[in-house]
């Protein structure tokens, strides 16, 4: 049915977005990459299942592949900082991209066909799906809140000055990267066993940019509205065909107009929204 | 392929990413921004280049005109786009750029069509032989207009007036203007200048390939920023010698590199295995 | 007696410059030790070789005979160092007190994995809000920095860093920004810690407070160490009084 698979598909891009706005949003290290995490998750779980290998032992898997992977590229921004590392993790992606097209045994350009289906059904395939997407809003939320959330918060805003407290900035870059890369990873393998295809276009800059377009959309480092911008964008193609048409025009405009007019994002405007609205109802009261 | 015939392709290759990469490093040594954007301009060059030629029928006359259109189009670019956001934090300019570059793809695939265009006569495809290799008359044309206008450029920036202002604001945006450097003119002149060199790398790629495609300035201009960081951002003379030794490596690379990685992949991994030695690229900023 | 923080042959070299040439100095325990010396003689610098944040060209440093000099930044402060900085840098999205509580929790954040499983602030922001009333701006406590005028940031600054439970305190410039009622205030509050057995190590210009607070001063001037002592002892020197009042007058015929 229809809304089984749009609320798939909603699922595992909150996941996928989440897994990022932990690495940029409340980390602050920007990463332009981000696709080849998803990739690896979804190619390292589509090589096990082919392989004859389980679902369920698939997934944990490809978290534990994308995260290995992140804890080297994590490894490599510990090196550099802010725009360098914009730079490098866009590299990262397009070595993703130029490994896995020149690779016999990941299908090159053709990518992986024949990707066993999980053998549960539908309904019950989207319902895993949005355990899951749950289960990583929980996380999200409870990392907010615990005192590692609040070490990030400071190495997001100031790196050096988190330094001085005594805090050890690369330990706690590298968790971030290892815990977003592999929630990634997770992303990418329930997108492969839903598709039952993965080719090296899924995971390209564009994808990278796609999501990191959720993440600013939604407003960096906000929970709620990160879920409801991967909720909406990564629905809106499927529901609107003139969404689909111009989807790339759409999201490069919104990346651009949320910068220009908004850089909180979706989450700010809310706020300031929801700050006018009581206002007001305060000074009626008032009267 | 003998070697020489694979260096000499190789600088061709590089001095086309010299031309794109130049700009970059001006817009970042000026302003701090990663002009994610360029390789739009790059391809809005290709395409006006493209098309005049076809029209008027004289690649010359269209190469000249195209080069300050798209200059003054890149000035009215950075005053509309990124001169707002100057104060703002820097991821901010960043991802405007990259919103901007896509936005910008995806306009020419609906106003040109997604479809490549060619050249109705493609010119300079007569080939010369340089130093015993045999070179289309094409990639002669790319390293004398790498050499004229990079040249050029370091003339302005040494001898003239603006080259002048330009260098103070470079290494100091708020004492240059306490001297009545006029900012606003400095940064107009950069992102002309970086705009008609990116013009002039797009037409000739174009002629190269005999081809435009909408999205033919993606590859160049992520390995042009590649470039510009292992040149050590903002600095010219690094991102020149970067350009350079990236075209010969990439020449070589596919011969011996092609099983492990494609071609376009190999900038990047020389960027990467870079950094981890040296992150502030291989030459450092002055 | 063995110092608790020692400092041997520290030089610094920027572009050709010694910005510090062969400067050491032992602070005792239980000292208040003020660094002075005219503008540009390298207290930042040295105040930034001992946090680690400047990787000197030679010289030792070691806390409590356990030497630092290649560690970085925050392992030296796990080992005893705290440091307020000249120029305030407090987290903008936190408020005064969660700023403080962030230090607090240096024992925790120490540890990434003890930080995943912890939740509660409960006691680090009491332990906060009582810093923060130690340096008198406890009314600033739910504030976000960006309302908060230079002297209560200085003061913030502060007491973030006496949350860390410092041995030795490393204070650049707290008075600067202060006005006339304040600064001897919170020089009071710095003796107070100093008595309560913070070891302190103060940067300062404020020359009459450093005079009436310190017990040992070192003078540096032009990256060299021209004097090491007893207040009364070093002010009377002949060099420390050319080096001292000459860039005063220099600075007033500037002025």
């Amino acid at each position: 049915m229809y809304e089984i698979s749009l609320l798939t598909v909603m699922s595992f891009s909150v996941i996928f977005a989440l897994s990022l706005n932990l690495i940029t949003g409340f980390c602050g290290q920007i990463s332009l990459g981000h696709a080849a995490f998803y990739g690896i998750g979804a190619y390292s779980a589509a090589l096990f299942t082919t392989g004859g290998g389980s679902f369920w032992l698939a997934l944990p898997i490809a978290m534990a592949v994308a995260g290995f992977f992140g804890f080297i590229v994590g490894f490599a921004s510990l090196r550099v900082r802010h725009d360098f590392l914009a730079i490098t993790t866009m590299g990262v992606g397009f070595l993703f991209t130029g490994f896995v097209r020149q690779q016999e045994f990941l299908g090159g350009e053709e990518g992986i066909a024949g990707i066993p289906d999980p053998g549960i059904g539908q309904i019950p395939y989207m319902l895993l799906c949005a355990a899951f997407a749950a289960a990583v809003i929980a996380f999200s939320l409870y990392l907010k809140r615990s005192w590692m959330g609040h070490a990030f918060d400071a190495i997001a805003t100031d790196e050096d000055t988190a330094r001085t407290l005594g805090i050890d900035v690369a330990r706690y870059k590298l968790t971030a990267f290892v815990f977003g890369t592999g929630l990634a990873g997770l992303a990418g393998a329930l997108f492969a066993h839903y598709v039952k295809f993965v080719e090296v276009e899924s995971f390209d800059f564009i994808e990278s940019i796609s999501v990191l377009a959720m993440v600013i959309v939604g407003g960096i480092g906000s929970i709620w509205g990160v879920v409801v911008a991967a909720a909406v964008l990564s629905v809106l193609p499927l529901l609107l065909q003139v969404f689909a048409d111009y989807k790339l025009l759409i999201y490069g405009v919104l990346l651009f107009t949320v910068m220009y007019f908004a850089p909180g994002g979706v989450d700010s405007l809310m706020q300031t929204l929801w700050r006018r609205i009581s206002g007001r109802q305060r000074r009626d009261k008032g009267q | 392929m003998n070697y020489s015939d694979l260096l000499v392709q190789g600088l061709v290759e590089g001095c086309i990413y010299a031309l794109i990469a130049v700009g970059l490093t001006l817009v970042y040594g000026l302003l701090r921004i990663l002009h994610i954007a360029h390789a739009g301009i790059f391809t809005l060059g290709a395409y006006i280049g493209l098309l005049l030629t076809n029209e008027t029928g004289s690649f010359a006359a269209a190469f000249v005109i195209t080069v300050v259109v798209v200059g003054f189009f890149g000035m009215a670019f950075y005053r509309l786009f990124y001169e707002p956001l100057l104060d703002k934090p820097p991821h901010v300019a960043l991802i405007a750029s990259i919103g901007l570059f896509i936005a910008m793809e995806e306009i020419y695939r609906m106003v040109f069509g997604a479809t490549s265009l060619s050249f109705l006569a493609p010119p300079l495809k007569d080939t010369v032989t340089v130093a015993g290799v045999r070179l289309e008359e094409g990639r002669v044309v790319v390293v004398v207009l790498a050499v004229v206008l990079i040249g050029g450029l370091a003339v302005l920036a040494g001898r003239t007036r603006i080259g002048i202002a330009w260098r103070a604001t470079v290494s100091d945006a708020a004492m240059a203007e306490s001297f009545g450097i006029d900012l606003a003119r400095v940064r107009y002149v950069n992102f002309f200048v970086a705009s008609a060199m990116a013009a002039a790398a797009g037409i000739m790629v174009a002629l190269l390939l005999n081809q435009v495609i909408p999205t033919m300035g993606g590859v160049p201009a992520y390995k042009a920023l590649a470039i510009i960081v292992l040149g050590g951002l903002g600095n010219v003379r690094g991102t020149l010698i970067a350009a350079l030794a990236l075209g010969v490596i990439e020449s070589f690379g596919t011969i011996y590199l092609d099983r492990v990685l494609d071609r376009d992949a190999i900038a990047f991994a020389f960027l990467i295995a870079v950094l981890m030695i040296r992150p502030q690229g291989l030459f450092i900023r002055r | 007696m063995k110092a608790l923080l020692s400092i041997e042959g520290v030089t610094v070299r920027f572009g050709g410059v010694d910005a510090l040439a062969d400067v050491g100095f032992g602070v005792p325990r239980g000292a208040l030790l003020g660094l002075i010396g005219p503008n540009g003689a390298g207290k930042t610098t040295m105040m930034r070789v001992i946090t680690g944040m400047v990787r000197p060209q030679a010289g030792r440093l070691a806390i409590d005979g356990t030497e630092i000099s290649r560690l970085p930044t925050h392992r030296r402060v796990r080992m005893g160092l705290g440091l307020s900085q000249q120029l305030v840098r407090p987290f903008a999205g936190m408020t005064a007190v969660e700023n403080v509580a962030l230090a607090a929790g240096h024992a925790t954040t120490a540890n990434p994995l003890a930080a995943l499983v912890t939740i509660s602030r409960a006691a680090e922001r009491d332990r906060a809000r009582t810093l923060l009333q130690l340096v008198g701006i406890a009314d600033a406590a739910d504030a976000l920095p960006d309302k908060l005028p230079l002297g209560y940031l200085k003061r913030l600054e502060m007491a973030r860093a006496l949350a860390l439970d410092p041995k030795v305190l490393l204070l650049d410039e707290p008075l600067a920004g202060l006005n006339s009622a304040e600064a001897p205030h919170l020089a009071d509050t710095i003796a107070d810690l100093n008595r309560q057995g913070t070891t302190v190590v103060l940067i300062e210009h404020n020359l009459i407070e450093v005079m009436r607070i310190c017990r040992h001063l070192v003078v540096l001037d032009n990256g060299r160490k021209i004097g090491d002592g007893e207040p009364a002892v070093v002010m009377a020197d002949p060099a420390v009084r050319a080096a001292y009042l000459g860039s005063q007058e220099e600075r007033h015929a500037a002025a």
